[in-house]
């Protein structure tokens, strides 16, 4: 398979604690000028958006897509998925951020067995290239169930 | 997000995040892998989390060292190799610092490329890389 690039854009204006940036979709054009700043990362968002937010988005579509894909290869693809993804980010020794953990949530609609569902659940996430990504530095948890 | 369907045939819709601030967007494999028309995919939101992030880094690194910039224009481009992963983020900065040389901003973007949240995160599996220089 051919490789994929991706861009997006980001301006920025003024020093970190009083200053404000805007993020753009720029090979999609799919969402353009989402505002964020280090008050509505660390506090309530009030509206804006987060790098943060923007793996969890991302974790959450590629686990989507990784399961729809397992699923078909067992001969189930599914109806509907619901996946929800939570990014956690903390300060660690000597006063850093890490993003510490992406935690999963999958409810499935799928004519297939518990054995088999867990079985591809455990498979998409291994697939999966944000989750591979995430786990090589914190913790990615997955709870997905049949519905 | 919600996913209906198998992976080539299916669709997908990221339907809301927690701030707000977007949301519906449209997802597929197709226009993951091939050309994007119009819909985003994982590997455009990580490129706006990197570019977003190291922004953020970059500005507060240069604030500490008592240059704020007046402006700081970033893009993040990420390369995903299906059947591989994720395996690059370029990152290109131009900058406006009042104060500043072009070395002192070179460096000051090389830390930030290297200590950002979203950098660490991407360390070890992804090649991280950037390129920086002054404007105005």
């Amino acid at each position: 398979m051919p490789r994929v690039s991706r861009e997006a854009e980001v301006v920025w204006e003024g020093s970190s604690a009083k200053g404000r940036g805007a993020v753009t979709a720029a090979s999609s054009a799919a969402f353009a000028g989402l505002p964020f700043s280090e008050p509505a990362r660390i506090g309530d968002p009030d509206g804006q958006t987060s790098p943060e937010e923007l793996v969890a988005a991302a974790h959450a579509a590629c686990f989507a897509m990784s399961l729809a894909a397992e699923l078909t290869r067992a001969k189930a693809p599914p109806e509907r998925l619901t996946v929800r993804a939570e990014v956690v980010i903390d300060e660690v020794e000597g006063g850093n951020h890490r993003i510490v953990s992406s935690s999963l949530t999958a409810r499935a609609r799928a004519a297939i067995g518990q054995d088999a569902f867990d079985a591809a659940v455990a498979d998409a996430d291994a697939g999966c290239p944000v989750s591979a990504l995430i786990r090589g530095s914190a913790t990615v948890s997955v709870d997905a169930a049949l519905e | 997000m919600t996913w209906s369907g198998d992976l080539l045939g299916g669709s997908g819709t990221i339907e809301s995040v927690g701030s707000g601030a977007f949301g519906p967007l449209p997802v597929s494999w197709r226009a993951r892998a091939e050309e994007p028309g119009g819909n985003t995919s994982p590997e455009e939101l990580i490129a706006a989390a990197h570019a977003a992030c190291f922004s953020m880094a970059l500005s507060g690194a240069l604030a500490k060292q008592g240059n704020p910039p007046d402006a700081l224009s970033t893009s993040a481009t990420v390369t995903f190799v299906p059947g591989t992963g994720i395996t690059k983020s370029v990152l290109d900065v131009e900058g406006t610092v009042p104060g500043l040389d072009e070395a002192g901003f070179r460096e000051a973007a090389e830390a930030a490329k290297e200590n950002c949240p979203v950098s660490q995160a991407l360390k070890g599996n992804v090649e991280l890389s950037v390129t920086a220089r002054l404007t105005g």
